[in-house]
């Protein structure tokens, strides 16, 4: 049995059980291994974790990039207060799917990743914040989470180190921006999942107002492997700046859509021709976005050049966020498409900030009228002025996220538009 | 095996060497039946989900209810941040979250209806009106539009006779649109109540609302 998307290009850390459902049970988990790197981390001081961590150079592995060590190296020691880790598994980027895979598929992982960490940053309570849609996922984690609480691996006096941690399930309710880390916190506390002004940052004041640390879960799922094999082994994967291996999510127009672990640094054209079989149909590119939505689109030309490493994308004006790739092939309407994106962030936004809460509402708009042929050449230097007001002038980034489609497409694929726009003229729809 | 009538429920596809039940790709061969008193309390905050039975005049809390709700509790150092989780309670319950609901809650943790309602009416997923027994929600953002998510939208509207959020004539069904689902590599991608179905496509959804008609749980 194996699971459905693979390929011989993968170099399967975090994914390796996909598809396996025997590994789900904590025996089985525990025969391979499992719940060791716990022990290993447990008898040692926190500070020795962070530099272990901090050695193998992993970088957040949810759209920021930042490192992981560095991160947990910001929670302040000996406070007395309590310190809280929270786990953002509130995927819902869209062209992102590879959380679900990694919880439902091998939830102990990041358990086990969830609990050095903790251990890492003097943290009782870890908190999961998982989205609200995630019903199947979260029972698997749950009764996961059951298991391990049964033979002590969670709770009281972990392995007799006399640690106490506890974990948590939390769910969501159907917000995109509670997968932004401050707006996730004001969710976990019972409120509006809208994103706080930074600083205090959350290791100095996060959830409940005590220092906190919040990673994605692909970055915690790294944990236990990198604490057993030593952060020299993490870094025989992809580039200087770049270490390890990341979980591409791949969807769109390909013909073996799916989540496929490649060490960072990987190009992405033969991501799309040789790991998942090519174009549907054999039709040509037209646009890639690799990071999620939220990252500029890049043409059939970017796309050849584009190394799929945090530093590869921003050679060719893009970000890798978090590696969803998303193919397009040349019968897709790009501005449809930017519309449905745009749509979605005037949906999402929390509408604390003007700069985003009217300006997604008119850029959507403004997209729905080209889109019907009713736009007017001006209309697209009205959104460019419009969406660079968004850049930079709110608390989180998901303003940001409306520019970089809108302003990508109309500079790449602005005939797209002009054809539109042209059309409508001609049958008088203006 | 399965014995569900279409070719991929809940998982990656129809992909020949992956041959796992339903059950075991959507991990119920390991869960098992969750007691509603959600066992450990680590995981009590989990179970708020769509059923197919509701009933709008159940109590806000008792019984094995109760017993969760005072389990969610213990989890956080304060009562507020129960708040999604009891919204949640209410809605597996009740089948959607009426004011009353918001109120009752309100009082259960000493916090101000106002308040409430400002928190509830900010996230999606609690329905503010009754909905169907079935709540279909499609995934419509970009990589399942890419690949046909408007069609499958259609096709449900027209299979179930309804208009976007209105409930079929039978009670069973409530068709709306839902931003991305996170599965995206199997397109399109479909929540109904709280199980996936992954890689629907628009001929399929006949097959679909047959078998949900013909069983009883969700």
């Amino acid at each position: 049995m194996a699971y459905p998307y693979v390929s011989d290009r993968e170099v399967r850390v975090l994914s390796k059980y996909f598809g396996d459902p025997k590994q789900r049970r904590i025996d089985t988990y525990v025969e391979r291994g499992g719940y060791g790197a716990l022990k290993k981390a447990l008898g040692m001081g926190p500070g020795e974790v962070v530099d272990v961590v901090k050695a193998s150079g992993l970088r957040g592995r949810g759209g920021a990039g930042f490192p992981t060590g560095v991160k947990w190296s910001f929670m302040p020691k000996d406070t007395g207060k309590p310190h809280y880790l929270i786990c953002n598994a509130d995927e819902s980027e869209p062209g992102t799917f590879k959380d679900r895979e990694l919880i439902r598929w091998d939830p102990h992982q990041l358990i086990e990743g969830c609990l050095i960490g903790a251990h890492a940053m003097g943290a009782q309570h870890v908190y999961i914040y998982c989205r609200g849609e995630f019903f199947e996922t979260t029972q698997v984690l749950a009764k996961a989470l059951e298991d391990a609480y049964a033979k002590g691996y969670a709770g009281k006096d972990i392995f007799g180190s006399g640690k106490d941690i506890d974990v948590t399930i939390h769910l969501g309710a159907g917000a995109y921006i509670c997968g932004e880390e401050t707006g996730l916190m004001n969710s976990l506390e019972g409120r509006r999942g809208q994103p706080r002004i930074k600083p205090p940052f959350p290791a100095a004041v996060g959830a409940f107002g005590m220092p906190s640390t919040i990673n994605n879960v692909e970055t915690l799922s790294a944990i236990p492997h990198i604490l057993t094999n030593g952060g020299d082994w993490y870094r025989q994967w992809g580039t200087e700046k770049s270490p390890g291996t990341k979980l591409f999510c791949v969807s769109g127009h390909v013909n073996k859509p799916g989540n496929y672990e490649l060490p960072l640094g990987f190009p992405l054209i033969e991501l799309i021709e040789d790991v998942c079989g090519g174009m549907r149909g054999g039709k040509a590119l037209k646009a890639v976005i690799p990071g999620g939505s939220s990252v500029p689109i890049i043409n059939a030309e970017e796309t050849r050049a584009c190394m799929l490493d945090y530093e590869g994308c921003v050679a060719v004006g893009t970000m890798l966020g978090c590696a969803s790739v998303i193919v397009m092939d040349e019968t897709t309407d790009i501005v449809k498409q930017v519309r449905r994106m745009v749509d979605f962030y005037a949906h999402e936004s929390c509408g604390q900030c003007t700069p985003c809460r009217e300006g997604s509402a008119w850029t959507a708009k403004m997209m729905k009228r080209i889109e019907v042929g009713r736009g007017t050449e001006e209309d697209l230097d009205t959104l460019m002025e419009v969406t660079q007001q968004m850049v930079g002038t709110t608390i989180c980034v998901l303003s940001d996220s409306v520019a970089a489609p809108v302003q990508s497409s109309i500079n790449k694929f602005r005939d797209e538009y002009l054809a539109l726009i042209r059309r409508g003229e001609r049958v008088g729809a203006a | 095996m399965s014995d569900v009538p279409f070719k991929n429920p809940g998982w990656a596809g129809n992909t020949g060497e992956f041959e796992l039940s339903e059950d075991e790709v959507r991990g119920k061969d390991f869960v098992g039946e969750r007691p509603k008193h959600a066992g450990h309390a680590s995981g009590s905050a989990t179970m708020p989900y769509m059923l197919p039975e509701k009933n709008p005049d159940a109590p806000l809390f008792e019984g094995e209810y109760q017993e969760r709700f005072e389990k969610i509790l213990t989890r956080y150092p304060d009562k507020q941040a129960a708040l999604l989780p009891a919204l949640g309670l209410a809605q597996e319950l009740r089948g959607y979250v009426s004011p009353a609901s918001m109120d009752r809650v309100a009082e259960l943790l000493d916090l101000s209806p106002a308040y409430v309602r400002g928190v509830a009416t900010f996230y999606t997923m609690y329905n503010k009106r009754p909905v169907g027994r079935y709540l279909v929600q499609v995934c419509t953002n970009i990589s399942c539009s890419l690949c046909g998510a408007d069609e499958v939208f259609d096709a449900f509207l027209s299979q179930t006779d309804t208009e976007p959020g209105a409930t079929s004539s039978d009670g069973n069904f409530t068709v709306i649109e839902a931003e991305c689902l996170a599965g995206c590599g199997f397109p399109t991608c479909v929540q109904i109540n709280s199980e996936y179905f992954e890689n629907v496509t628009p001929d399929e959804v006949p097959k679909i609302l047959e078998h949900l008609k013909s069983r009883n749980t969700g």
